[in-house]
């Protein structure tokens, strides 16, 4: 319950997040299918309903951006990171562990592993944002077709080498 | 022990993508920041790569014979010699089994050289030979994006889930006696205490049995003589040809609680008790007494279930030592199959005493039927020619007793009708 009630509050966040940086009433209504979506995920509880409900927030926040057109703020974007990653693994946790016997150990494991890989993920974004600044800097002048393309390529070496490493079993014994 | 990737990959990987687009269509910086901890979590998760772990499981079972109805606790002990991150235990469970305290599935996390008790009770509303089978395992990483299945090979532990007995405190007498002492008066004139002829006296008698009246009487010293006391050998036929019936409370369940009792209440009275199922497989214990016997007779009850043949067997096949002559064959039956009909009538042919108790398969099989009028006349109307079918067995001369199943046995039994038996004791 405690995991689903988490998952339940995260979802919250993501969706009242972009309504923060934009507050519209067609944005409202967007935030209110995420959030009716991600909270159907959260209290069943589904993986892919909560996804879905995480990718509609997800467009929300983009929306806001597009529209606001505010300044660049890595905290929020931080957060939002942060709390779609608590999202799917507070409502996966709570999926395998429907109806069965649970001690507070397992509890606090949990969330002692997951804190720490929210803890990883503010500082991978906190050194990108840095790197991005520092880059910035170094690149002051370069020709931007060519930022462009070495950016793409860096992007899509990133996304084969995590499917590479996601998809591949191992054998651990 | 395999590693797999789970659901929760594609989830994550979902969100990169959707991420990773939207920032490179709307060229804001905010969501490829999104995606850092995402991606962050992602490389974790196959980063922190377990080692392979070690661990002992060991379960115990509280009894291993309950009585339909009541609970059995089943107590998992998980001890780990690695670090285990997340264990999940799951205890598959055979039908009409469910837990009643605690859940046959938990969750483990353990530092290495600790110890977790699972302890969960099973209630078992079914007779049967209950079996609990492997324990299986599944071995999360700690973030939840692979996971590893096995099975733990655990001993069998069984549990007997046996009948319900109901007290009979008058269980059917016999007619014929057998050779050991018991508690039936034999029409046998020797040792005993129940008073039988007078007759003159003879060299060997023993004083106290003069009868001092006959003897002032008639001039002569006359001695009574007294009905030895016997036991008996009471043979259970079990009908399992056919069942109708919700599980636990078909007719066939029914037959085997009204045997059980029968079984304890002859068992009691010191009689040698036998059963045979009469079925698809033909099960044989040869009677016996004592406390021993009636285990074996609650262990092949458990075990008896309807088992679909077109066979007839012949009870003729049936050694004596299990059918013996004289014997009072009690025979359960629902009547649904005109085998064991056929089966019943040739032994009473044959010279055995035959009480046939007819369960009634009415209320088993109007709980399996939707209600409505059409059922409750349907109901009715096999009820009305089961009881035309009964009258007609009494009136080739079987011996029936009704049951409906509900009532107490003992109260059906006082009912059915048995003038000869009476007669021969009188």
């Amino acid at each position: 319950m405690i995991a689903r009630l988490t998952g339940l509050a995260l979802m919250a966040m993501l969706a009242g997040l972009p309504l923060i940086i934009l507050p519209e009433p067609f944005l409202g209504a967007l935030a209110a299918l995420a959030l009716a979506v991600g909270a159907a995920g959260a209290l069943a509880p589904n993986v892919s309903l909560a996804t879905a409900g995480g990718t509609l927030a997800l467009i929300e926040y983009t929306l806001a951006l597009l529209l606001g057109r505010p300044d660049p703020d890595p905290l929020t974007a931080t957060i939002t990171g942060v709390g779609l990653v608590l999202l799917l693994a507070s409502v996966h946790f709570a999926s395998r562990t429907h109806g069965a016997a649970l001690g507070y150990a397992v509890l606090r494991s949990q969330a002692r592993h997951w804190l720490a890989v929210a803890a990883l993920g503010v500082v991978g974004a906190a050194v990108l944002t840095l790197g991005g600044e520092a880059l910035a800097l170094a690149l002051r002048g370069a020709a931007l077709p060519m930022v462009v393309a070495a950016s793409a390529v860096g992007a899509l070496m990133t996304v084969v080498g995590v499917i590479a490493l996601v998809t591949t079993s191992r054998r651990d014994a | 022990m395999i590693s797999r990737s789970t659901a929760l990959n594609l989830s994550f990987l979902t969100l990169v993508g959707w991420a990773l687009f939207l920032g490179v269509l709307t060229g804001r910086a905010e969501l490829m920041l999104v995606a850092v901890p995402l991606v962050a979590a992602l490389a974790a998760g196959r980063l922190t790569r377990t080692p392979a772990a070690a661990w002992q499981i060991s379960r115990r079972v509280s009894a291993d014979r309950l009585v339909e109805g009541e609970r059995v606790t089943v107590t998992v002990t998980l001890r780990a010699h690695q670090p285990l991150a997340l264990v999940e235990l799951l205890q598959p469970l055979p039908p009409h089994v469910w837990p009643e305290r605690g859940s046959n599935h938990a969750f483990f996390s353990l530092r290495p050289g600790e110890e977790a008790h699972w302890t969960f009770d099973l209630a078992c509303a079914v007779r049967q030979q209950l079996r609990l089978g492997d324990i299986h395992l599944r071995r999360w990483e700690p973030l939840g994006f692979a996971a590893g299945e096995t099975r733990h090979r655990e001993p069998d532990a069984e549990v007997a889930v046996l009948p319900q007995v109901a007290a009979i405190r008058r269980p059917p007498r016999p007619r014929r006696t057998q050779t050991f002492v018991g508690h039936h008066v034999s029409p046998a004139q020797g040792e005993g205490l129940e008073p039988g002829d007078v007759r003159p006296f003879a060299p060997g008698d023993q004083v106290r049995h003069v009868n001092w009246r006959a003897t002032l009487r008639l001039g002569v010293l006359h001695v009574t003589r007294h009905h030895q006391e016997r036991n008996a050998d009471i043979i259970l036929l079990l009908d399992t040809l056919a069942d109708v019936g919700p599980p636990g409370a078909s007719a066939v369940d029914c037959a085997v609680r009204g045997a059980a009792s029968i079984a304890a209440a002859c068992l009691a009275r010191r009689d040698r008790v036998g059963l045979i199922e009469y079925g698809g497989i033909l099960r044989q214990v040869r009677p016996r007494a004592g406390r021993a016997q009636w285990q074996r007779l609650l262990d092949t009850l458990a075990r008896a279930s309807v088992v679909f043949t077109y066979v007839s067997r012949d009870l003729e096949m049936i050694p004596p030592r299990v059918l013996p002559p004289r014997a009072l064959v009690l025979a359960l039956s629902p009547l649904l199959d005109g085998r064991f009909v056929k089966a019943v009538a040739d032994l009473a042919a044959r010279g055995f005493e035959v009480v046939l108790i007819a369960v009634s398969p009415v209320a088993a099989g109007r709980a399996v039927v939707r209600g409505g009028p059409v059922a409750d006349l349907a109901a009715r109307l096999w009820a009305l020619e089961r009881r035309a079918y009964l009258d007609e067995l009494r009136r080739h001369g079987l011996t029936v007793v009704a049951w409906d199943g509900v009532e107490p046995l003992e109260v059906a039994l006082a009912r059915g009708h048995r003038p000869r038996l009476r007669a021969a004791h009188a």
